[in-house]
This record gives structure tokens, C-alpha cells and sequence, in this order.
């Protein structure tokens, strides 16, 4: 049998205060997959995925990654699974653009001429090589997620993990940045998408799992699941309630 | 997008811009303790100095110096206190209290020392960045012993990284404030406090986020070293430096 990419038994995560984060999660994630996580705000999406690379330690459970526990080797499950937070601002720590995306790969020490020649080439994928001495401070707010986005791929994650990734964006910012998640789920990576609004993503996304209360209510298709959204307070995509099924921004 | 400051780091290809950190960080350390030594002679010729290394640098000055508005405040009040404080031949008495010559001589020379270390400050703000400054701290505190370099290294790029999303977010709760005509209530500390609880409470939840993206970046403390980029000047501006900063403490 197929081992699963990364296998979530039994989870459970209870936070300090004794309030529960995520009730008996049960989940397997197969290469190759573009999954959307849905759910209302405390639904218990970005506990979840924290607990993919190890960010937070589940109360009970587990978590493999190749069938090994992500514990076993915290660097490498931190290396092969990337994980773009919703606030960019708060996740740069380089004072120029070239520097952020250094960051990962200093961490990792890696030779310094393999690092300036990989951080040049993300930035040209990118688009960002022309910005690469400014300070992040001075960027946009879309030229932002693309950089924190820049400073993921640059460590070659297998799986790349989204939390809210269109919050605050315009729409050419969203755009951008759905261009960006449709290319890389095209190159062979998993993509998971923690949302509440998946308008623009949803008919990239192969499978589609609901949270509610900290656990997952349903997961399947997108297909077979959007009408159910609006019982679960997630907002169906407009294509949908107009009877034209789901239907992509871009073309 | 975020301002820029007059302690910004810009991008150039002056002298300064070019020579190596380690060298500009010496010697401004050195004259800035060298020149409490200094009398008008020689601080005219360090502010000469500097002068030629502004216009070097492209900089307008006078057109910044309304960013310095609070600290020549601070410079007056210091002259003043100085003219007041210091015994000596009265210039004029008002309400009892004696301007003297001895003490705005007094005055005059060490706000002219503050201002030109100030001067100096800017000057090597704006010609360095921020990571090769760490990089600098990182590589003269290493034979120190029982000191982190390297953390140490990491907290001043973190703080310098952080001050404008700091100062940023103090402007949202300050706007937020106003909207609900909070600036009518005009008891300072009242304000402060109102200020500095909600700047406080993001900080935190900031500070929190960013320690979770540096983990989920694989952080170490064990990183690749830094590298650094030598002019070839840097023995001609060394030797300048310890000349100037004899004339300084001689003159």
C-alpha cells in the first residue's frame, strides 16, 4: 500500500487556558494534492496547520511525514513542508528582500555561493529581482506575500502550507498571488490552502475539507461539497449560487 | 508603503557606501568618543569633514532636518542649561537668573559635539545596512568571551527590522483613537497610557508570530557567517580616521 505523504492520527490540541484548538483529527495527505481547508474564523484551520511542521505540539496524536514522525527530524519536516503565514509583515526578518529569502538557507548552513545563486533564481521566478535590495518595510502588500512566499520556496519544500493567503490583498495582488499557487501546484508540489473565503481558489483545489469546532465536518471533491458550505458559515463562491457551478478566475 | 527616514539606509555608490562595515563602525565609535575631547577647532573640521561625505553621498541636509526637529530642541534646551548653569561673567540677568559667557561658550561646544555626533550617526545609517551592521556586531563582539555573538547579532537586526512596523502600528492606534476624538482628552499621561496598552498588546501577538515564522524557517543560532565585501580603502580611511581622531583630542 501507497504510504500517505503526511498521515494525522488521533490529533488533539488543547491550549494552556484548557480550551480545546482541534478535536480527533483523522487525515491523510497524498503528493501531488491541492487541498483547501475551510472553515469560519476559530474553526481551528491554522491550529492544524501548525502542527504540520511542528510549529505547535499536539496534546495527543500524531503526525508522520513518509511515514516517520515530523518529531524524529524537526528540520527536515520544517524544510519539506513550508508554511506561509497570513500576516506577512510579521514573518520578514531580513532588512532587504535578497536577505529574507536568504534567511532559511543561513538557517540550514548552507555555503554561501549556493545561497546567492538559489535566492537569485527565486527571486527571478518570482518576479522579485528587481527588488532585491530594497527593505521589505518599503514593499507592497501583495509584493509582500510574494517575498514571504519567495523566502518558503527558496528551501524546496515538497508541501507548501497557506494561511489566508488573499487576506488584504487587491485584486491584482490576488491574482498575482493565485498565479503563483496554481504554477507551483503545476510543478509537482502539494498545496494546502487554510481559507475562509476560497472564491478564488476553489476550482484550482482537487479536495476540500471543512473544519468546524476543531473538527473536520466533511471532505471530499469541491465539487460534491459546495452547496454544503453555507451550513458551516463559509461563503459559497458566486458561480455556484447562480447555478453556473464553480467556475475559475483565471483562465 | 513604509517612509523613509533620515536613518534609513539608502542605496548608493558613494566612499562610504563602498567601504567595509566593520572599518565605518570602528571609526565612528572612535571619534564619537574622541571628540568630548575636542574644541571648536577640530569639531569645525569633523563637521567639515562630514559635510564633504553628505554631498558625497547625495544627501541634502538641510532639506532633512526637519526629522531632527526634536533633537535640536533637545540641543537648545541644552544650551540654555549650560548658559544658565555654568558661573562666570554675566552676559544679561532676567528674573534673577544669569546668562554667562563662560557658560554659553560652554553650551555652544557641547552642542556642537552632540550635534556632530549625530551628524556622523546619520551619515553611517544611511550608507549601511541594517544586516551588515549585525554582521559587524556579530564579528567584533566573537572573541569577547562568555558573550552570544550571534544572538546578539540576531536581537539588534530583529530590533532594527522591527522599529518601522513598530512606529506603524503606533500611528494605526493613535489614527484609531483620534477617529473616536480621543485628542480632546489632553491629560498626557492619560494618553500614554491609552497609546502604549494597544501597542503593547500587537507587539506581543507580533513578537509571537515572528518567533513562529523564524521556527517554521528551521532558526539556528549555528547560521552560515556573514561575508564581507573589503573596498580596498579601508587602510587610507583607517589611517584618516586615527589622524582625525588625534586632532580631536589634541586640538
Amino acid at each position: 500500500m501507497k504510504t500517505p505523504l503526511i498521515k494525522i492520527e488521533n490529533l488533539n490540541h488543547s491550549f494552556s487556558d484548557g480550551t480545546c484548538g482541534i478535536r480527533d483529527i483523522c487525515l491523510c495527505i497524498d503528493p501531488e494534492e491541492f487541498i483547501i481547508l475551510a472553515g469560519r474564523n476559530g474553526s481551528g484551520k491554522t491550529t492544524l496547520i501548525r502542527h504540520f511542521n511542528g510549529l505547535l505540539h499536539p496534546s495527543s496524536g500524531k503526525i508522520t511525514l513518509n511515514g516517520n514522525s515530523i518529531f524524529k527530524d524537526i528540520n527536515l519536516a520544517r524544510k519539506k513542508i513550508g508554511m506561509i503565514f497570513q500576516d506577512a509583515d510579521t514573518q520578514i526578518v531580513g532588512d532587504t528582500v535578497f536577505d529574507e529569502v536568504a534567511f532559511g538557507l543561513e538557517n540550514l548552513k548552507i555555503e554561501r555561493q549556493y545561497i546567492t545563486k538559489k535566492v537569485m533564481q527565486v527571486l527571478k521566478q518570482l518576479h522579485l529581482d528587481h527588488l532585491k535590495d530594497r527593505s521589505p518595510a518599503t514593499l507592497s502588500g501583495g509584493e509582500k506575500r510574494k517575498l514571504a512566499i519567495a523566502g518558503i520556496l527558496v528551501m524546496e519544500p515538497d508541501i507548501i502550507l497557506f494561511d489566508e493567503p488573499f487576506s488584504n490583498l487587491d485584486y491584482p495582488g490576488t491574482l498575482s498571488i493565485l498565479e503563483i499557487l496554481i504554477d507551483l501546484h503545476e510543478s509537482g508540489r502539494t498545496i494546502i490552502v487554510a481559507a475562509h473565503n476560497m472564491e478564488a481558489i476553489i476550482a484550482h483545489a482537487t479536495r476540500l475539507i471543512i473544519m468546524e469546532d476543531g473538527r473536520i465536518k466533511k471532505d471530499g471533491p469541491p465539487k460534491d461539497l459546495v452547496k454544503t458550505l453555507e451550513r458551516f458559515g463559509i461563503k459559497e463562491p458566486c458561480s455556484s449560487r447562480l447555478g453556473f457551478g464553480i467556475q475559475p478566475w483565471q483562465n | 508603503m513604509a517612509e523613509l527616514t533620515l536613518f534609513t539606509y539608502r542605496k548608493g555608490d558613494s566612499l562610504l557606501h563602498l567601504l567595509d562595515v566593520r572599518c565605518k563602525f570602528i571609526l565612528l565609535c572612535l571619534t564619537s568618543i574622541c571628540i568630548f575631547k575636542a574644541h571648536f577647532s577640530s569639531v569645525f573640521l569633523f563637521i567639515f569633514v562630514l559635510i564633504f561625505f553628505f554631498i558625497n553621498c547625495r544627501i541634502n541636509l538641510l532639506k532633512n532636518l526637519s526629522g531632527l526637529a526634536f533633537f535640536l530642541l533637545l540641543l537648545v534646551l541644552m544650551f540654555i542649561s549650560r548658559s544658565v548653569a555654568l558661573p562666570g561673567d554675566p552676559v544679561f540677568t532676567l528674573f534673577d537668573i544669569s546668562v554667562t559667557k563662560q557658560g554659553m561658550t560652554d553650551g555652544a561646544l557641547m552642542v556642537s559635539r552632540f550635534f556632530t555626533i549625530m551628524m556622523a550617526g546619520i551619515l553611517f545609517s544611511i550608507t549601511t545596512r541594517p544586516a551588515s551592521l549585525k554582521n559587524a556586531i556579530q564579528w567584533l563582539l566573537k572573541p569577547v568571551p562568555f558573550v552570544p555573538e550571534k544572538r546578539v547579532a540576531v536581537m539588534v537586526s530583529l530590533a532594527l527590522t522591527f522599529l518601522p512596523l513598530i512606529l506603524r502600528q503606533a500611528n494605526q492606534v493613535s489614527d484609531a483613537q483620534k477617529a473616536r476624538l480621543g485628542n480632546l482628552n489632553k491629560n498626557p499621561v492619560k494618553k500614554i497610557v491609552r497609546l502604549s496598552i494597544p501597542l503593547l498588546k500587537k507587539t506581543f501577538v507580533s513578537a509571537d508570530n515572528l518567533a513562529f515564522a523564524m521556527e517554521a524557517r528551521c532558526y539556528d543560532e549555528d547560521r552560515t557567517d556573514p561575508e564581507f565585501h573589503l573596498s580596498g580603502k579601508e587602510g587610507l580611511f583607517f589611517i584618516g580616521g586615527l589622524v582625525l581622531s588625534a586632532c580631536l583630542v589634541l586640538y
